[in-house]
This record gives structure tokens, sequence and C-alpha cells, in this order.
């Protein structure tokens, strides 16, 4: 069975306009790849659709997670097959601390019958929280209820680390995000980086690959993949701005 | 002249209608009224265990006593009346009624005629525009209590006036009504209908007033706004009944396909004055706010009962009423927000705040809410309370002395409404009313 | 950090859809009437101030309409003439665990009460049907000389305490469901707490319905003495039957100058059962009252736990919580009536409704003339899950006098598609996911529970949402 996210032709419609458009990507576990792109190339787009969110409607294609079909599964199958995705604007839960909704969330990846190891889990819980420099107090807050951006986006991080996810897709995570935020949480995705988890880096701007250093970088317009490469493809991108591949991947009737 | 013993007595029905027939009234007009009089026959008395009484005083819910207002021509002459009707100048139209008779008619200037906007005192609608009567007068669910009054309303009217703009007209001045009363006793039936097309824009204001302050009358008004799809309505009211009066008015709206009306009610007169709207959300897209300022004083009791329906989603209501009370006066506010089934996306407020001035004075609050749909963004929130302390501190720390302070929150407590009306001269004239209460 | 203690629990999805046979030695047969009364008074060896009181009441039960003008009008279905009245097991009250039935302990079994909480169980009060089951307090409460036993032991025993509150803070005639408890009330509890004396477990009384048409009238008197502390918990659960079942207790709570009453309830009666129930708490200068109401189940339920604030500085709070499922009526609320200067009064309403289930919120707030500086705030949140779910709220409030202030606020909402798609992401199933954002949306009333009401409240909640989606 091959270790990897495949997303095979994949064509997404949201209410009757066509935002993917035969989109293909393989993501190996242990790699980190980066999707970068204009603003409304499809990006998140992307991320909703292989979470799975109703909006977004597949049209054609498939997405393989180690070898398994996941556009049949629900979003909370899919979760537990093993993707994640932090989200850009995660929901705010009023009355569900973090506790409760982590123990929630590991209870149901356990076997029926199986009771979550209390005590474990808050050794974990903590261990990962000084990990992220999330002081302890959290756990007993509401889901991002009043949380600044910096604290909804290290949450997310704490979450993906607590969850162990195979695939971690990250919706620009670094939007929202001064200079320390984003060490912050870069340096824990960077921990969380290793054989058994491929991520995914939705991207608007080159600076959060400083510190997560991807082994690919993709770049995405107009609903496709148009160019990948290597890291330094960032650099080019950062440098030169994203209008070259405006110009060079128009549409064919415009180009014409 | 005949001094009947109540609103009642078949008499007084036979006389209107035999007064009606010889000003030429047609015959359906005359056969709406005989069934509404029936009606209201039949209807009971508001009775104490009726939830939409609860609280109201009903000792001095009576009918008798009075007798209809044109049964004698008014005593204050036509100059003096019309003297005092002046207090909008910028207007496109003016209707003036003492004792339910017809003072004067200003007709609306040639430029909106011209567009087909009919601007008419009922009596002459009622005769020239039978098909849009038939259609809308009347025609609305009277759901808050007074069906009995609204029968004897149906059956006695005909001062009033009659609004028509049609599609796409946007009439930029307002349309002004006054309707005076000069005798003790008279009981006094104004109506109000107001009909605007689709896209049409027009804003319509009412005057009720008693020349002489102590006067007795007995009220019964009906005004009905309907606001076709894209419509935008304003509708302002200002009642300063005598003070010995038992006042209702009642009040329905209809908005359409993204329809918009804001009704105002300014209410000082009276000694027991009841409001009755029913604002009902037919389109979506469509927005209601329904807006009253009261100042209670002395023994008055305002009561008030509002219901927002919304029979369609994606659209809003909104409700603010603001009573001041002060001496020994009483105020009831029972509003009821309605989300029928499938009105998904329905945004719903409900807000009343009472300011208490007075340690003798009441206020009631039933805030209502039933809600069939679960896609809905509806709150209430009703308080009662006394000046702020620490605002009032603030002032006077500033130098202000305490009388001057309370009057300027007072004044203060009106103005988010008062300050937002577009019409200035208007918003003026309801402040100088306000302000004389105190 | 509660969480962390928190148990998990194991959810049996046949909880209260149970029943054991019946073996019932007094039976007073169906429908009412002055020779019910005479049959009751005599089993039971009650004095004749008693047979007076009740007789009087029935008086009253059958003069006082049924309020549907501005009640549900679904109460014209309860047929007062198929109702037994009064029902006795043969079991003397008992005095320790080992005494207790069997088939009672089963009950308390199949309830899932957990482990931790049986502990408690040594100082409760159970009612089995109409009479205690099981009695025995708490050995240190005895010894600060509370008094903590059924409303008949209590009315024979206690009488010179006893007679001076029964029935003064809730008349006979306060509606028709207080005087239909008047003529029939047994069981329930009567508690005195000396002056002084702080209770430091809190007293518990599990009851249920175990016998088809059969109405449950318990009758529970609470006085805390000047300067006292209590906390009073009840839960109730039924099995279902064919047949309507009526529950209509009285709960009368005196607090004494400077005394705290604490009364909370979760219940969870099964869906053909009428609740109607009538709670009054009566606060002394500087006391304090405070209702916690959990409703769950039931096929109406009306119930509008009250404070009378009496004496200067009293204190009244009304924390509820109610769901209403596909059928059920959960029609329940507070009344807060303020009668002294510098009272306080609080309200915090929580409601949940499921499918086509209705919660209706029915609010109170009286300051009269002449008062000075009262308080009284209120909230009322109602929670939709279905499309067609419904919620009512219909508040009265009355404000008068010198610096009294009133507010109120209400709001309604959803659970958003978004909330759901949040927590799925996460892993959990789609009633995993609601079940989660219900408790969310309660939990900041819940908190105020005992830890084991809280865990009990949890697991109701979690049942009640099993299904709701999908």
């Amino acid at each position: 069975m091959s270790k990897q996210l495949e997303i095979k032709n994949l064509s997404v419609t949201v209410e009757t306009t066509e935002i993917l458009k035969d989109l293909s990507l393989t993501l190996p576990r242990g790699e980190v790849h980066a999707i970068m792109g204009p603003n409304g190339t499809g990006k998140s787009t992307l991320a909703k659709a292989l979470a799975g969110h109703p909006d977004y409607e597949i049209t054609s294609g498939e997405v393989l997670l180690d070898g398994e079909n996941i556009l049949e599964m629900e979003v909370d199958e899919r979760a537990r097959a093993g993707l994640f995705m932090a989200f850009q604007y995660p929901s705010e839960i009023p009355g569900v601390s973090i506790a409760n909704f982590l123990r929630a969330a590991k209870q149901a990846r356990l076997a029926e019958g199986e009771d979550l190891d209390a005590t474990g889990f808050y050794k974990t819980l903590y261990e990962k929280m000084d990990m992220l420099h999330i002081d302890r107090k959290f756990t007993s807050r509401a889901i991002n209820e009043g949380f600044s951006g910096g604290e909804k986006k290290r949450n997310e991080i704490l979450q993906m680390a607590m969850l162990e996810p195979k695939y971690a897709i990250m919706d620009e995570t670094d939007s929202g995000l001064d200079i320390d935020a984003l060490r912050i949480v870069s340096e824990g995705v960077n921990k969380l980086r290793g054989p058994e988890c491929g991520i995914l880096l939705i991207t608007h701007y080159q600076r959060i690959l400083e510190y997560i250093v991807p082994d690919h970088v993709h770049v995405m317009w107009n609903g496709r993949i148009v160019k990948s490469g290597g890291k330094d493809l960032a650099i080019e991108l950062e440098n030169k701005g994203y209008d070259w591949i405006k110009e060079e991947f128009a549409e064919p009737a415009a180009k014409a | 002249m005949k001094t009947a013993n109540g609103l009642a007595d078949q008499e007084i029905f036979d006389a209107h209608l035999a007064s009606q027939s010889a000003s030429g009234a047609p015959e359906w007009w005359l056969d709406l009224k005989r069934e509404s009089w029936r009606r209201f026959r039949k209807l009971p008395m508001p009775m104490r265990k009726d939830e939409n009484w609860r609280f109201a005083s009903l000792g001095g819910v009576k009918l008798d006593g009075y007798e209809l207002g044109d049964s004698s021509p008014p005593e204050i002459a036509d100059k003096e009346v019309l003297k005092r009707s002046e207090n909008v100048r910028q207007r496109a139209g003016r209707l003036v009624f003492s004792n339910d008779r017809l003072m004067d008619s200003e007709a609306i200037s040639e430029e909106w005629a011209k567009k087909g906007v009919i601007w008419l005192p009922l009596e002459q609608a009622v005769r020239e525009h039978e098909d849009l009567l038939r259609k809308h007068f009347m025609a609305q669910p009277i759901k808050l209590g007074s069906e009995k009054f609204s029968e004897l309303h149906g059956a006695l009217c005909s001062a009033g006036s009659f609004l028509y703009v049609p599609k796409g007209v946007e009439v930029d001045l307002p349309l002004v009504a006054f309707h005076w009363t000069d005798r003790n006793n008279a009981a006094l039936f104004p109506h109000t209908l107001l009909i605007a097309d689709d896209m049409a824009k027009v804003t319509l204001v009412d005057f009720f007033s008693a020349h002489d302050r102590s006067s007795r009358n007995f009220i019964c008004g009906v005004n009905d706004l309907y606001a076709g799809p894209g419509a935008r309505v304003t509708y302002i009211s200002a009642q300063d009944w005598g003070r010995d009066s038992l006042a209702f008015h009642l009040n329905s709206t209809q908005a359409f396909k993204d329809a918009f009306i804001t009704s105002l009610n300014v209410n000082v007169g009276g000694r027991q004055a009841r409001n009755e709207s029913h604002s009902q959300v037919l389109g979506e897209g469509a927005h209601t706010q329904m807006q009253s300022l009261t100042v209670a004083t002395g023994k008055q009791e305002f009561d008030q009962r509002t219901l927002q329906t919304h029979f369609k989603g994606r659209s809003v209501s909104d409700l603010l009423y603001k009573n001041a009370l002060l001496d020994d006066a009483r105020t009831i506010f029972s509003g009821l927000i309605k989300v029928e089934e499938d009105a998904q996306q329905t945004d719903a407020y409900q807000t009343n705040r009472n300011l208490l001035l007075s340690p003798t004075a009441e206020s009631n609050s039933l805030p209502g809410l039933e809600i069939l749909a679960n896609d809905v963004k509806c709150s209430h929130g009703a308080t009662s309370g006394q000046i702020d302390d620490e605002q009032l501190h603030y002032m006077r720390a500033r130098g202000i002395p305490e009388p001057v302070a309370k009057q300027l929150l007072v004044f203060g407590f009106f103005e988010d409404i008062l300050g937002k009306l577009e019409n200035e001269e208007i918003a003026e004239n309801l402040r100088t009313l306000i302000r004389s209460q105190f | 950090m509660s969480e962390t203690t928190t148990p998990e629990l194991d959810i049996k999805t046949d909880i209260g859809n149970f029943v054991y046979p019946e073996k019932h030695k007094y039976d007073a047969g169906k429908g009412l009437s002055e020779h019910t009364i005479d049959y009751m008074c005599e089993v039971k060896e009650e004095p004749d101030w008693i047979r007076e009181f009740r007789m009087n009441a029935l008086q009253t039960f059958r003069e006082k309409p049924m309020p549907t003008h501005w009640a549900s009008s679904d109460l014209n279905a309860i047929d007062f003439d198929k109702i037994r009245y009064y029902l006795a097991g043969d079991q003397k009250p008992s005095r320790s665990w080992d005494d207790v039935p069997d088939d009672v302990k089963q009950t308390f079994e199949r309830l899932g009460i957990p482990e931790s909480e049986r502990k408690f169980l040594a100082g409760v009060e159970a009612q089995f049907d109409s009479e205690a089951a099981y009695s025995n307090i708490k050995e240190i409460a005895s010894k600060q000389g509370v008094i903590f036993v059924g409303s008949t032991e209590g009315l024979k025993e206690h009488p010179e305490i006893f007679r001076k509150w029964f029935g003064k803070v809730i008349p006979t005639g306060d509606n028709k469901f207080s005087a239909l408890n008047s003529a029939v009330f047994s069981g329930g509890s009567f508690i005195y707490v000396p002056p002084g004396v702080k209770v430091s477990h809190p007293l518990q009384a599990y009851f249920r319905i175990n016998a088809q048409n059969f109405g449950q009238f318990e009758r529970t008197l609470i006085i805390a003495d000047e300067g006292s502390e209590v906390t009073y918990m009840e839960g109730c659960t039924a099995p279902k039957f064919d047949t309507a079942t009526l529950h209509s207790a009285v709960v009368e709570l005196v607090a004494l100058k400077g005394a705290k009453i604490q009364y909370i309830t979760v219940q969870n009666w099964s869906d053909n059962v009428f609740n109607l129930v009538t709670k009054r708490g009566l606060a002394h200068e500087d006391a304090e009252i405070r209702w916690i109401d959990c409703n769950i189940g039931s096929r109406l339920t009306m119930k509008y736990p009250g404070v009378i604030l009496k004496g200067r500085r009293a204190r009244g709070e009304v924390l509820s919580i109610a769901l209403a499922n596909d059928g059920q009526h959960q029609d329940t609320g507070a009344k807060m009536v303020h009668a002294a200067d510098e009272t306080s009064s609080n309200i915090i309403s929580k409601s949940i409704s499921v499918g086509k289930g209705r919660a209706t919120y029915r609010g109170l707030v009286n300051m009269p003339k002449h008062l000075k500086g009262c308080k009284n705030n209120t909230e009322c949140d109602a929670l939709l899950i279905n499309t067609n779910s419904r919620t009512d709220t219909y508040p009265a409030i009355t404000a008068r006098g010198d610096h009294n202030s009133v507010q109120h606020e209400a709001s309604v909402s959803k659970v958003s598609a978004e909330q759901i798609f949040y927590m799925r992401q996460r892993g959990m199933s789609e009633g995993q996911a609601m079940s989660l954002a219900v408790n969310g949306f309660i939990n900041d009333l819940a908190r105020h529970f005992p830890m084991e009401y809280s865990v009990e409240l949890k697991r109701l909640i979690d049942l009640e949402m099993e299904g709701s989606v999908g």
C-alpha cells in the first residue's frame, strides 16, 4: 500500500461555479508540500473539498488516502482515517472546553467499548501544550471563543499534535499572525514533521516557508497546479510576484 | 343635537348610515358597514382573563356617554384650525379633519397627480376608487385583542386619508393629515390607508390632537400600511388626545418582497391609550421597523400590543418601544415575535425600554417569542430602570445642575429614534410635543 | 479543573423503560372523591386537621377551572377519573441499606447511578411510589438536630414546626394542581434545619413512578432556621406506559433570616407523563433561595419555581435547563416576587428543542410600589436543533418603586453548520458533535450542579440527542 495522499483529476464546484479544474497532486507521507498562489485561485477550496465540506461539490476525480478513496466518506470518517485540516477560520464553540473537545475527538477514534485513559490523555495534552507555549489554563477555555488570531492558530496546531494525523492540510495558517506567533506555530509544525505525517501547506506568502522549509512547492492558478518545483520556487515567486504566472498560464482564449 | 347613551346603540349606527347614504356613499360601502356593525354587536367586550388584556385596566374601557363626532359642526373656526395645522410646511398635500368632519383638503401637487398618485379624503376615495378600497380597506386580521373596537371602527368611520402611490413613483415630500377635536364626548374614528405599489416611496404623517387638553373623547383609529415589492414607506403619528380620553389606534403593516417600512408612534395623550401594531412580513428581503416613543404622566395608562409575524424568511423586523414614566403613570408593553415554520434566516428583534422617573410609576413588560424555525436570529430585551446615577454624576461633575442634567438625559432617551429621522421639520415637531410634557 | 475527574459513562438506551411487578398493599382505586380522602387518612392514620385540610382542598380543586386560557390545551387530555390517587407499598420506611428491597436497589442500578454516587445513598431519602422506601439520615446531620423524614412522619411527629409553615408558602388555592396535591398528597420530604446549622452533604431523594394510571403527589416542606444552610437534591425517572401518568408535586421552602436553601432537581420523565409542579420559596431577611431545575422528558411539564423575597436583602435565583424532544412540551420558567427593599433576583433559563419538541419559558417578575433598590436580571436562551423545532418566551415584568431595576434578555440560536463541520473534521460523528454543542450551550449553568448531577445530566442529554440529526 502506498503511503501517500493522492489527488487525481479533481474538479470541484461551488454554487454552480467550477473552482478546481482537473487538479492532480501527490503528497507522500514524511514530506511537506507547499501550495502557493494568488488570492481566489482555489487554494482554500482544495482544503475544504478534501476535508469534505458540504458546500463543495466534487464533480469528478478521486482522492486516495493510502490507496483508499476518501470521497465516499463523511467528513468525520475522513478525519478518523487520518486527514486533518487546520482551518483558516476556526469555529468558535461556546461552552465546550478545549479539554472536553479533544477528549471527545480522541474517544471517537477508539474502538466501541474502549475508554480513553484520562490520565494519559492529560499527560500528553500538557506535553503538547508546553511544546506549543500554550498556557495550561487554556484547557478549560471554550474552543476558540474570544481567542486572538494567534491563539486560534496555535489551538489548531495543538489539535493536530493531539490527533496525530497521517496527512495535515494547513489552510493559510500563517494569515493574521505576527512574527512571534508565526515562529511559535512554525516550530510546532516542524516538531510534528516526520516520516509518519505528510503536510500540505497552503499559503499566499513565502514568509512561513522560511520557517517551515518545504520539500516541494506547487503554484496554483485558476483551479490547477501550473508549476511545481523545489523550495527555490517559493523564493522566485516572492521576488517576481504572481503576475508572470498569470500571464504564462492565462486562459488559452485570452492568450490568443 | 341628540346625546346618545352609548356607541353600541342601534340608533347611533342608523343615524350614521343615513348620513353616509345622504352624502352619496355607494351601496357596497354601506353593506361593509352593516356587516361590521353586526359583528361588533356580537363580539364581547374584553375580559380580565384575556391574555391580550393582561395588566390593562378594564374599568375605563366603556362605550357609554359618547356621541358621534360629526353630529354637529365644530365650534372652533375653520381658519383657526387650519392655522394650527401648519406645523409641517414642506409637504406634498394636507387633509384636516375636526370632529371627523373634513375641514380642508389640500390636493396633491400637479407633479405627483400626473404620475398617478392619489391623495383623497376617505369618503371621496370610497366613491371614486372602489377597487382599491374593496381590496385593502380593513382587510388585515386584528389579532391583538381589539377585534370588537376594530369592527366598531369599520361600522362608524368616515373621516380619514387615502393615499395610493403607483409603481416606481417616489414622493419626496410628506403627506400630512390632522385629526382634531374640540368637543367633549365626541367619538372619533380616524382612518388612514396607505398603499405603496412596487418600488414606490412615500412618507405619511398623522397628527391626532384635542384643542382642549382636558377633553374627554372616545377615539378608535385604524391605519393600514401596504408596501408592495421594493416599496419604501415611512409612517409617523403623533397622538395628543385630551387627558380624559379613551383612545385606540390599531395599526397593521404588510411588507412584501424587499419592502422597507418604518412606523413611528409618538404618544403623549389620552387617559387610557391603547396601540396595537401588527407587522406582517410577507416577502423575502422585507424589512420592517416598528418604533414608539411615549411620555406617560399623571395617571395615564399606555397599553402597547405588538406582533411581528414572519411568514417568509431572509427578512428583518426590528422593534424599539421606549417609554418615559412620570407621576402615577402606567405602561404595558406586550410584544410577540412569531417566526412561522420554514421562515428561515429571519432576523427579528424586539426591545422595550422603560425609564421610571417616579417611584409610583409602573411599567409592565411582556416581551414574547414564538419561534418555529431554527435558522433565525431572534432576541428580545426589556429593561426598566431609573436615570443612570453614574451618568448624572458625570454631568454634575462638569457643573451641570441636577434638574438640567436629568432633563438632558431624559430628552437623550428619545434621541436615538428622533435623531435618525430624515425629515428634520417633523423631528422638531415631535421633539416639541415630547418636551412640552415635562 | 473538573474535566479531569469526570467519569465516562456507559450509555444505556433502555434506561427508564422497564417495569417491575406491582405489589401494592393499599390502593384507593381510581377516581377522586371524599371517600378517597377518608380512605387515605385512615390508612395513613392522619390527624383530623389534615383530613379537614384535604377535604377543603378537594373542594377548591373542583371549583378551579383548568388554566387553559393561558396554558396548553393539552391539559384537557388528563382524565382525572382514571387516575389512582393513593397507593402505597407494604414497605415501612427503612433505616439501613440492607433493609431496602432488592427491586428498589435494582431500580437504582438500572438508572445507572454511578458507584461514586451510591456513597451518598447512605444519606438518602428515596421514595418508591407513594411512601418512603428507604430513609436514613446521615449521622452527622442527625446529630446536628436536622430533621429529615417523610412528609407524613413530619406532620405527625413534628406538628409544632410542620403546621406553622405547611401550606403557607403555596396556599391550596394557588392553582388547580396545588389544590389537587393538597387534597391527595402523600410522600415527599419534611426537613428542618436548626439555627446556624450548615448541612455539609446534600440531602437526596430519588423517586419514580411505577404503577400505571398512578399519579404521584408528593409534598415537600423544607425549613431552614436562622443562619442555617442546606442543599436538597431530587432526581426522577419514570418507566414508559401506555396511558398517561400525572405527577403533581408541591414543594415549599422557608428560609428564615440569613438562611440558605439550594434545591436541585434533575428529572427525566417518560414522554406520557404530565408533570405539573408548584415550587415556591419564602426568603426572609438576608436569606437566599436557589432553585436549580433541569427538565428532560415528559409529555407536558409545567413548572415555574418561584421565590417570594419577603425580607430585606433577600436573594432569589432560578437556574433552569429544559430539553424538549419530539412530542414533548417543556413549559417552564420562574417567578420572582419582590416584597422588601434591596432584594435581588436572578433567572437564567436555557432550553433546547429537538425535532418537533417545544420549549416554552414563562416568567413573572414583580416589583411593587414603595420598594427601593431592588434588582432583577433575567436571561433566556433557546437552542433549536431541527428545522421545525419550536421555542416560545412569555415573560411578564412589572417594575415600580425607587431605584429598582429589571433587565430581561432572550435569544434564540441554533448549532451552526460550520460548528458541526469543524467538530466532524476532528473525527466526531454528527450526533457526537451535536451532543457536544448542546452540552456546551448549557455548560455555564451545569457548572452550578454538583458533580454527579452534571454527569447524569450530560448522560441524559447524550441519550436525548441520539438520532436527533440526519
